[in-house]
């Protein structure tokens, strides 16, 4: 039978751009409700798949599993609940050895604690944070259904899946070094610590590097989308380094954050294959990944360097399209 | 005036100063209290440092603040006298209130401090109606109330808020989640994981932060401040924290596991702040060695200074509590004054 993993992170979207931006709050009664939507979702196929959902605190996961449609086996993830992001972590792990496809509520980050984690098996990220570029804007009960649709192998899982890019990012300063990874984008900040972790202000942003880049996505894959867009499943990306708007040839206006579009001056796009590096020096910032300030760094030297070899990622609306054209939602009397 | 905001690297050293003064106030204040020689009851503050000095880092100094019945903290943050105040926890007349309210009851408006408080979810309406004075006389300040994560289920507490965000007013409320009422855990107070979320309820921004981290409560509480001060209304800010010690002292504290305390010590924000500016080579072993020396030598200074002093006269039980003179109170001072109480001191 096949076999689905829920991650649902219940502290995803509670961040300061609720203050600063035009983010919305995403309370748990709603992720409860959107997790029970994925489940109900997957009753699409004749034989929906088996789920397990990643355990909490705050009553998500009991719910799901209290409240799901009869015909579906599911159960609760037995593991420890830290209630950080090692519970991600830890559950993506799980879902790695014994889940056909998982299904991600939650930001980048998120996604990006599970694709470090999930090896080749495909996720359906579901955005409930902010700032997302890589989760999808998609009703939970669609998504659920195009999870059932890959896991039970329906449709052809190479066509409607495809790679992610990622970046991997080694910083060396007084304090040794330091390792991270995104998925979408690395950028360095100029405001020396993390504080509330999200990019508060555009002006700080000094540049970084993107696997993707549109002008309909958010943060500095909208400003590299602005100049050369890259397709989420395309190989390479770009390197950016920006300047003051008044002091650079070229700008752009780009969506930083929800609610907020900004004048960008870029010192210099170049694109970037897959396999190559930027270097950039840092006096004293923080690098993010993802739309998250997280290492602070002093006089170091950080190198991105792309990778085609992210996670693999279901295009929701190819499945459910391939799963139409190949008869499997019909059923003739 | 000292620096004390976190954009700077005189203000980033005074913080950790003010930090570490709050958890050699407390730890002290904590020895003596078991020593008995501090009346009543005192609330100790070590771990949630950096909330009271993030946010106090951020406000103004002119901005007013309220506080609960762990109050040394959000003092220490604000400025306060740490020789005033330990007075005070004696009980001694040259302590902040003459050494009548002690503890959990120090206040001292000159210095934007609105007053702690014994009543649980208490300071929130001193802070609405602080704001509204502000709002009222357009006055360039916020006013901020502490509150923990118990009195968020307050009805007073809802009250303060919901009159707040109705009318604009420059208030911020700053909830220190740090995991227990007393001795009950949150989750089992609260149908909601994240406090912020009652902040949905009355139309305002709520977001929560890392209590461990001064930075993170600094930037939040500074963009908060802004909102109130474009007159855009409150904020609810929720910082996750952790107390270190019992509710109060003496709490044998079993509701809750030695290692859940280690995890939280692990992530103690005076030895991360600490690291993180010898990182940035604003700060040496040396330095911080000295900074804490001097520290010690301050905070046994205010034992001294709290143990010479006199407790306040027994006449002067009910001085400073009503504008207008109450005969029956003057009789009493008058009594105690004459017989020294021996003929009975009721008023």
């Amino acid at each position: 039978m096949a076999h689905v993993g829920l991650i649902v992170n219940p502290s995803a979207g509670r961040d300061i751009r609720r203050l600063t931006g035009g983010a919305s709050v995403v309370d748990n009664y709603a992720k409860r409700r959107v997790a029970e939507c994925v489940l109900g979702g997957l009753t699409i196929v004749g034989d929906p798949p088996s789920v397990a959902v990643m355990p909490d605190r705050v009553g998500i996961a009991s719910h799901a599993v209290e409240e799901a449609p009869a015909e579906l086996d599911v159960e609760s993830v037995d593991m420890t609940v830290e209630e950080t992001a090692a519970d991600t972590r830890r559950a993506a792990e799980r879902f790695r050895d014994d889940a056909d496809v998982v299904v991600v509520l939650g930001g980048d980050g998120t996604s990006r604690d599970v694709a470090m984690r999930v090896g080749d098996v495909p996720i359906v990220p579901v955005s409930t944070g902010t700032n997302n570029v890589v989760p999808m804007p998609v009703d939970g009960t669609v998504a659920g259904a195009a999870a059932a649709v890959v896991a039970a192998g329906l449709v052809d899982r190479e066509a409607v899946t495809y790679r992610h890019g990622r970046i991997d990012v080694r910083a060396d300063d007084v304090s040794g070094e330091t390792r991270l990874s995104g998925l979408a984008t690395v950028g360095i900040t100029d405001r020396p610590f993390v504080g509330t972790r999200a990019i508060i202000d555009p002006s700080e942003l000094l540049g970084g590097v993107v696997s993707r880049a549109h002008p309909s996505d958010i943060g500095l894959p909208s400003v590299a989308g602005c100049i050369e867009p890259v397709a989420p499943e395309a190989s390479g990306g770009a390197a950016l380094r920006l300047g003051p708007p008044d002091a650079t040839a070229r700008s752009v206006r780009a969506v930083l954050a929800p609610g907020v579009t900004t004048t960008i001056g870029i010192t210099e796009h170049a694109p970037l294959d897959a396999g190559a590096s930027a270097t950039f020096d840092v006096v004293d910032g923080v690098i993010g990944a993802d739309g998250e300030r997280e290492v602070e760094l002093a006089d170091a030297t950080v190198t991105m360097t792309l990778t085609d070899d992210g996670p693999r990622l279901v295009d929701v609306d190819a499945t459910l399209e391939a799963a139409a054209e190949a008869g499997i939602l019909i059923e003739e009397r | 005036m000292t620096d004390y905001t976190l954009e700077t690297e005189a203000g980033r050293r005074e913080s950790l100063r003010r930090m570490l003064t709050i958890r050699e106030f407390d730890t002290k204040a904590g020895q003596y209290f078991a020593d008995g020689e501090i009346p009543g009851f005192v609330h100790l503050y070590i771990g949630e440092e950096a909330v009271a000095v993030g946010t106090c880092a951020a406000l103004d100094p002119d901005d007013l603040i309220s506080s609960t019945h762990r109050g040394h903290g959000h003092c220490i943050a604000k400025g306060l006298d740490t020789e005033l105040m330990m007075a005070e926890l004696f009980g001694k007349e040259d302590g902040y209130c003459n050494g009548k309210g002690g503890s959990m009851h120090i206040a001292d408006v000159e210095s934007g401090m609105l007053g702690a408080n014994g009543i649980v979810g208490a300071g929130p309406p001193l802070a609405t109606g602080a704001a509204l004075s502000i709002d009222y006389q357009d006055r360039d300040q916020v006013a901020l109330a502490f509150l923990g994560d118990g009195a968020v289920a307050q009805g007073q507490v809802h009250e303060a808020i919901n009159l707040a965000s109705t009318w604009d007013l420059p208030a911020i409320f700053l909830v220190e989640n740090n995991r227990y009422g007393e001795a009950t855990p949150v989750e089992k107070q609260h149908n909601l994981s994240q406090l912020s979320d009652t902040a949905q309820a009355y139309d305002i921004p709520g977001l929560t932060v890392d209590g461990m981290d001064v930075t993170a409560v600094a930037e939040a509480v500074k963009e908060a401040r802004k909102r109130a001060r474009a007159g855009d209304g409150p904020t609810l800010i929720e910082a996750e924290t952790y107390r270190y010690r019992g509710h109060y002292e003496g709490d044998e504290q079993n509701y809750r596991t030695d290692e859940e305390l280690e995890q939280w010590q692990e992530r103690d924000a005076i030895d991360s702040f600490k690291r993180r500016l010898i990182d940035r080579g604003e700060l040496t072993e040396d330095d911080f060695e000295e900074m804490q020396a001097a520290i010690e030598e301050a905070i046994a200074d205010a034992i001294e200074y709290a143990q010479e002093s006199e407790f306040p006269a027994p006449e002067e039980a009910y001085d400073d509590m009503f504008s207008e003179s109450v005969p029956e109170i003057e009789a009493f001072a008058e009594r105690i004054r004459t017989d020294g109480g021996s003929n009975g001191g009721d008023a």
